[in-house]
């Protein structure tokens, strides 16, 4: 009895020294923080996370966020409101912090923390914040954390989070040389079911010592993920080839609307969609300054913007300089390359010459995984768009009488002339309508391009190249002339280089035009001849 | 072309005449064409410091003038605008030229005509040049030291090495795998891509990226890609969720000014290695800073590392004249060997015997404002090298034009350019 | 009659200016005194020799785009091909003068770990043989190009956008440094042409009074082709092309001729081009450059081979004028001015001052004279 009460006090007292020992690590911790040394920061993040302080997790969060300030020999925590707050004891501390500096935080520090806030987070009661912390386990692999990952799974309810959590669990097992047999082979199949380049890389990764079933196993299991990801690796590089597609559709697009119609080349085509993507910066920069809350829709109200300022300006070539060189459409060319001289010089002047930033909302960052394929959101947008865009265009020219005008005069100039279609005002639109499709184009390439004087220029030649190998007057034509390029090239790509893969597209034209002179859609008739 | 003949004499004459009264300095950056968004800056910053220099009195009590020319981005129109400048402007020295081809392309020039250029960006070193003096970074003080880090802060493993395919990517790649290698990185464990100037589409690439580095060691990108098409490569990143935590980019020709043009928030952690940054928190740096910002009438105007190379460049010239009493570029270019000028980074640079200057090496990280946080630097100055050691031609050569009177000295063979 | 006349009193001129040029430019430059009002800078021989270059170019332009309707926005392509021949034999001339002494390989090629001169550098280092490459490299590929082009009659925008693409397409190439001829940095920094060093003012010189004589040379050659018969189907050709095939001509066979003729005189003038400027490099293939040339044509006047002479010339001088003198805005100029001929004076420098010439001297003679070009069908 008496033995039992000893055994007892001594149980007690040792967990209460366990107990004074991890409150002292997490105090023990806190001034590695004042050394302003990566290293001691790194384990100061380390004994904090391990010690389940109760202020563990406010101030790991703080020094992810510049809020973790440190001076004095002391640690503060800025909270929300900018109050201060002593990292020992919770409380507010009144000083101000004029003497304090912000913790520096390196790529190391920021790894470190990810880690510790994995650990921390895994039993947070909001979702989504514990499917981040069981990724961020995944990529850490810390053993530490398996008691708390069992914890989680137990009582995890949501599907998803729980195959996540499993998944970062299996990630640790798999390479722990001393976990049972069986866990680990259970590891492998968990791994086997992800099935994306991380799962592959833990299973083709094992520790060499590893029992050979396990061994066996994991080949069998890589071999399987591998000709997936090959299968998947297609898909992805045909995504890639649509995006690239798309981004010339929206670029040729406005051009085969003016070259259709006129027969003219018009050179400065390439700054009227600098024009649109310099009407996003202008844009920007104003939500900015003045209503930041509609920065999200800042693109939808540069749209329509962009597709006026550049057609007005399209407008106002045709009637200025296009219109006095009707049928001799090689000197437009002249006359519109000398203009684009101009238009980019006027830009450097007004805006300088270097880049603008254009930041790309949130709705448009990330992407979207579809088995292992992974289509960022911003191309999937920059598709869609490219797609209304066509399909609108084809409204406009099927059903209004604007496109049926549009149409005739592309048709028979001289015939339509006679029928009483203004061609002369019809020129004017049809260029307008033209450079405000770039200036739309413009829109969505300065989500993925540089805005600066020089954007246009980079997509001259290839709109030029879209637009012959389609056929001219037909806009079918210049989407199966976007998207054979576009995919062509991708697909290309990954066996030539970017370079070589280009070239040899570019030769692919060349011969096509052999072939067929008058590109892929051909327009019939007797004026085209002309 | 008589009469064209005859306008140019003339104008000629005319500026033979004016010559007389001040010291011309002639600036050759590129003010339109694609570069155009790098040198402006460049040009702008000579302004400032000739109109410095001319508060302070001048130099040998004359006024300093400088003569803009724009080469256009044009390579045979950079050396035709060399020519003009020192033939015809009659200037003392040329400050100018961004890449690597109009520096080749106006060499001969220098040469012929006796001139002196200060040449302000980083390079690919294997060139030392009696005319020609290095203000920016050899590989040795940039890349290197960037790789050092990289292995030993974040222990990287696996390395990408992509770049522009010019001559800069292309022999710093060379240099960085010979080094590698020489650390024991095995061949496997680098991957090597070149992309054409302008590079727009980064999907396949960085998507490759992505998949070497999920190979389970840890993987860093070298980055020698040129100007334009490092914002799209960016974006890419940003967008298919590359970040720095994971697969940290250390790039060679990304500063503060190619970063105004970027929304740095998803790009945090990435890095940069330069020689100076506009953060870097020295009075000297303050004070430049503070009359950039005066000068160009702009609060926003950013500076990056080729400006402080220009500034550190022209101080260096000036102390040279004073000392030689004269601009006479022979005379220049003995005396300025020795040179030592502060530079903004709180050390002071020297010109070494092989025309290329002392520098410190700096590593940034990307902050969400568009500047860098610098977290490692040299201990004191890195001396540049013209001429690699990891290099299978040029590991015998060194430069020194001080006793040897000679770029291209090869220490084997005992003899000049043999 | 009268066209015979007029074209010959141009031709005199053309020629009795260019000797002129090739006396005066040597004598103000050589035998005038520094200083003195007559003397010639130094360095304004190699840039006169420079333009006499681009003059030679914008003559290759003028005979096919003037005379047969071809336009091509591809011409750089040759010039550079031109180009890029004398430079490899300027490249080979070097030796072990190179900064790394190497005998053979060019230094770009020692720095890059090459360790054999690959195959089509050889023979580069022999005068003759690099002198003829100057011509078949550009001829060649104007002939298999023009071949497949003219054969299924790819015409007009069509065949000036291939044209584009084709140049492009070498740019890129030429652009990769694995194409062993110096990527980005091209090849620059040659020594001697045939013994002589290329920096000495004498060469120099003697490169001009080349250049005059080539442009010389050039200028009588087109005159003498569209003189002749071949020179009436031509312009048959670039008047009403399918008319020319329904009398019995074979059209594809005229235009891949004269196509062929032009792209070789492209190829001589890069390849004097090249020692004057001291460098070449992917850039001359660049799209926009070939454009530049057709506007020079089109400067001076379409279709009278002295207007593409005298507009290479003046948009060239106008430009080392402006980009000295109003570095920031000359782009507004050049742009303008371009802008400006196209509307104003269809038929360039030259049409506007024979319509001036025309005007002032109908009252005298009450004689129409025939007009140098008529509009065109493209």
């Amino acid at each position: 009895m008496i033995r039992l009460y000893i055994l007892l006090r001594v149980f007690v007292l040792l967990v209460g020294m366990t107990g004074v020992a991890l409150a002292g690590e997490y105090e023990d911790a806190l001034p590695k923080f004042t050394t302003g040394n990566y290293s001691d920061t790194e384990e100061a993040i380390g004994a904090v996370a391990a010690s389940r302080h109760p202020l563990s997790l406010a101030l790991i969060e703080a020094l992810q966020d510049g809020r973790l300030l440190a001076g004095m020999g002391q640690v503060f925590i800025r909270d929300a409101a900018g109050d201060l707050l002593n990292a020992e004891t919770g409380q507010p501390h009144g000083a101000t912090s004029r003497d304090l500096k912000p913790i520096r935080v390196n790529n190391r520090i920021r790894r470190a923390i990810e880690a510790a806030l994995g650990g921390l987070t895994l039993l947070s009661t909001n979702a989504g914040t514990r499917m981040e912390a069981a990724r961020a386990v995944f990529r850490s692999r810390d053993a530490a954390a398996l008691p708390t990952l069992a914890h989680a799974i137990a009582q995890e309810s949501d599907p998803t989070v729980r195959q996540a959590l499993q998944q970062a669990r299996a990630a640790i097992l798999v390479g722990k040389a001393d976990a049972s047999p069986g866990d680990r082979l259970e590891a492998v199949e968990t791994l086997r079911v992800r099935g994306d380049q991380d799962a592959l890389a833990l299973l083709s990764n094992l520790p060499a010592d590893s029992v050979p079933e396990l061994t066996e196993s994991a080949r069998k299991a890589a071999d399987g993920i591998r000709s997936r990801l090959a299968f998947w690796n297609v898909l992805q590089n045909v995504w890639y080839g649509v995006s690239l597609g798309s981004v010339l559709l929206l670029a040729a697009i406005g051009l085969a609307i003016t070259f259709g119609t006129m027969g003219v080349i018009n050179m400065a085509h390439g700054e009227m969609v600098m024009l649109g993507a310099y009407t996003t910066f202008v844009v920007q920069e104003l939500i900015r300054t003045y209503v930041p809350g509609l920065f999200e829709i800042s693109l939808f109200i540069a749209l329509p913007l962009a597709f006026l300022i550049a057609g007005a300006v399209g407008i106002f070539i045709e009637r200025t300089i296009i219109r006095f060189l009707y049928g001799r459409p090689l000197e437009t060319l002249l006359a519109t390359w000398g203009l684009s001289l101009i238009l980019q010089q006027g830009v450097r002047t007004i805006f300088g010459p270097t880049n603008r930033e254009v930041s790309t909302p949130v709705w448009m960052s990330g992407a979207l995984d579809i088995g292992a394929m992974s289509l960022t959101y911003n191309r999937i947008a920059i598709v869609v768009f490219a797609f209304s865009v066509f399909a609108i265009l084809l409204l406009v020219l099927r059903y209004t009488s604007l496109g049926l005008y549009m149409r005739a005069v592309t048709q028979n100039r001289r015939m339509a002339g006679s029928m009483g279609i203004r061609t002369n005002r019809i020129d004017a639109l049809a260029f307008g309508l033209g450079s405000g499709v770039a200036g739309i184009a413009g829109v969505a390439l300065s989500q993925i391009d540089n805005v600066s004087p020089n954007l246009g220029q980079g997509y001259i030649i290839d709109s030029f190249m879209v637009v012959v190998f389609g056929g001219v007057g037909n806009l079918w034509g210049t989407l199966v002339g976007s998207m054979t390029l576009g995919i062509a090239n991708k697909l290309l790509e990954p066996y030539a280089g970017a370079v070589l893969g280009k070239i040899a597209l570019l030769i692919a034209i060349i011969l096509f035009i052999q072939r067929r002179p008058r590109g892929l859609f051909a327009l019939r008739g007797r004026a085209v001849e002309a | 072309m008589a009469l064209t003949a005859a306008a140019l004499v003339s104008s000629a004459t005319a500026q033979a005449a004016k010559a007389e009264e001040t010291i011309k300095v002639g600036v050759l950056h590129s003010l339109s064409g694609t570069m155009a968004i790098s040198e402006t800056t460049l040009k702008d910053v000579m302004l400032m410091l000739v109109a410095e220099q001319n508060k302070k009195g001048g130099l040998l009590g004359k006024k300093l003038e400088a003569v803009v020319v724009d080469p256009a981005s044009n390579w045979p129109l950079f050396a035709e605008k060399a020519r003009e400048l020192i033939s015809q402007h009659k200037v003392s020295a040329v400050f100018g030229a961004w890449t690597s081809v109009s520096r080749k392309s106006v060499l001969p020039v220098f040469k012929e005509l006796n001139s002196i250029l200060f040449y302000p960006v980083q390079y690919e070193g294997e060139e030392s040049e009696r005319n020609v003096f290095y203000t920016g970074a050899a590989p040795n003080q940039q890349a290197i030291p960037a790789v050092d880090y990289l292995a030993k802060e974040e222990k990287v493993e696996r390395w990408v090495l992509a770049g522009t395919d010019y001559v800069y990517p292309r022999t710093t790649n060379k240099i960085l795998e010979a080094y590698l290698k020489s650390k024991g990185v095995k061949t496997e464990d680098i991957m090597i891509s070149y992309t054409p100037f302008g590079h727009s589409d980064w999907q396949t690439i960085v998507a490759d990226i992505k998949k070497f580095g999920s190979a389970g060691k840890k993987t860093a990108v070298v980055s020698t890609i040129n100007g334009d098409a490092n914002v799209p490569f960016y974006k890419e990143l940003a967008n298919q969720g590359v970040k720095a935590t994971d697969i940290p980019v250390v790039a060679f020709s990304v500063g503060e000014e190619e970063l105004a043009g970027i929304d740095t928030k998803p790009l945090v952690g990435h890095l940069a290695a330069w020689n100076y940054f506009q953060s870097v928190e020295t009075p000297e740096n303050k004070a430049f800073i503070e009359k950039w910002k005066d000068f160009t009438k702009n609060a926003k105007r950013v500076t990056n590392d080729p400006m402080e190379a220009h500034v550190v460049g022209f101080n260096m010239w000036v102390k040279a004249v004073e000392k030689a009493g004269t601009t006479d570029p022979d005379k220049v270019i003995d005396t300025i060997i020795g040179v030592q000028v502060p530079n903004l980074t709180g050390g002071v640079s020297e010109m070494l015997p092989n025309h290329h200057i002392t520098k410190p090496v700096l590593i940034g990280e990307i902050k969400d404002d568009g500047q860098f946080d610098t977290v490692w630097q040299t201990d004191g100055l890195v001396p540049g090298e013209a001429w690699s050691k990891h290099l299978e031609g040029s590991k015998d050569l060194i430069a020194d034009w001080k006793t040897l009177k000679c770029g291209n000295y090869n220490t084997v063979t005992k003899k000049c350019g043999a | 009659m009268k066209t015979r006349f007029f074209f010959d009193r141009q031709t005199v001129l053309v020629l009795s200016f260019l000797t002129a040029a090739a006396v005066l430019v040597p004598a103000m430059n050589g035998l005038a005194a520094p200083g003195s009002a007559l003397h010639l800078p130094d360095h304004i021989v190699p840039l006169l020799g420079k333009y006499l270059c681009f003059a030679l170019l914008a003559l290759s332009v003028d005979l096919i785009w003037g005379f047969c309707g071809i336009l091509s926005l591809g011409h750089g392509a040759f010039f550079a091909l031109g180009g890029y021949a004398m430079g490899m034999y300027l490249m080979r001339q070097i030796g072990p003068r190179g900064v790394y002494s190497d005998p053979i390989l060019p230094d770009f090629m020692v720095f890059l770990n090459w360790k054999d001169l690959p195959w089509f550098w050889q023979g580069f280092d022999w005068f003759p043989f690099a002198a003829l490459m100057v011509l078949l490299v550009p001829g060649c590929l104007a002939f298999v190009f023009g071949w497949f082009a003219f054969r299924s009659r790819v015409t007009g925008v069509y065949f000036s956008i291939i044209t584009q693409a084709m140049t492009f397409a070498l740019m890129l190439a030429f652009f990769r440094n694995d194409m062993g001829l110096g990527g980005n940095n091209g090849l620059t920094d040659f020594k001697e042409i045939l013994g002589f060093p290329v920096q000495a003012g004498s060469t120099r010189i003697a490169l001009f009074v080349l250049s005059v004589a080539a442009l010389a040379g050039g200028y009588l050659l087109c005159r003498w082709v569209v003189g002749t018969k071949f020179g009436k189907v031509l312009v048959a050709v670039r008047d009403a092309e399918s008319r020319t095939r329904f009398l019995g001509y074979r059209v594809e066979h005229y235009k891949l001729a004269v196509f062929t003729l032009s792209a070789m005189l492209a190829g001589v003038a890069g390849a004097l081009y090249v020692p004057q400027v001291g460098i070449i490099n992917p850039s001359e293939f660049a799209p926009a450059s070939s454009i530049e040339v057709v506007i020079w044509v089109a400067v001076g006047g379409r279709g009278t081979l002295v207007g593409a002479i005298l507009g290479a010339m003046v948009v060239n001088a106008g430009k080392t004028w402006f980009t000295g003198a109003l570095p920031e805005f000359w782009l507004f100029a050049l742009g303008g001015l371009f802008v400006f001929v196209t509307l104003f004076m269809p038929n360039g420098i030259l049409g506007a001052a024979g319509d001036l010439w025309e005007r002032s001297s109908q009252k005298l003679r009450a004689a129409r004279s025939p007009k140098p070009l008529t509009h065109a069908a493209e």
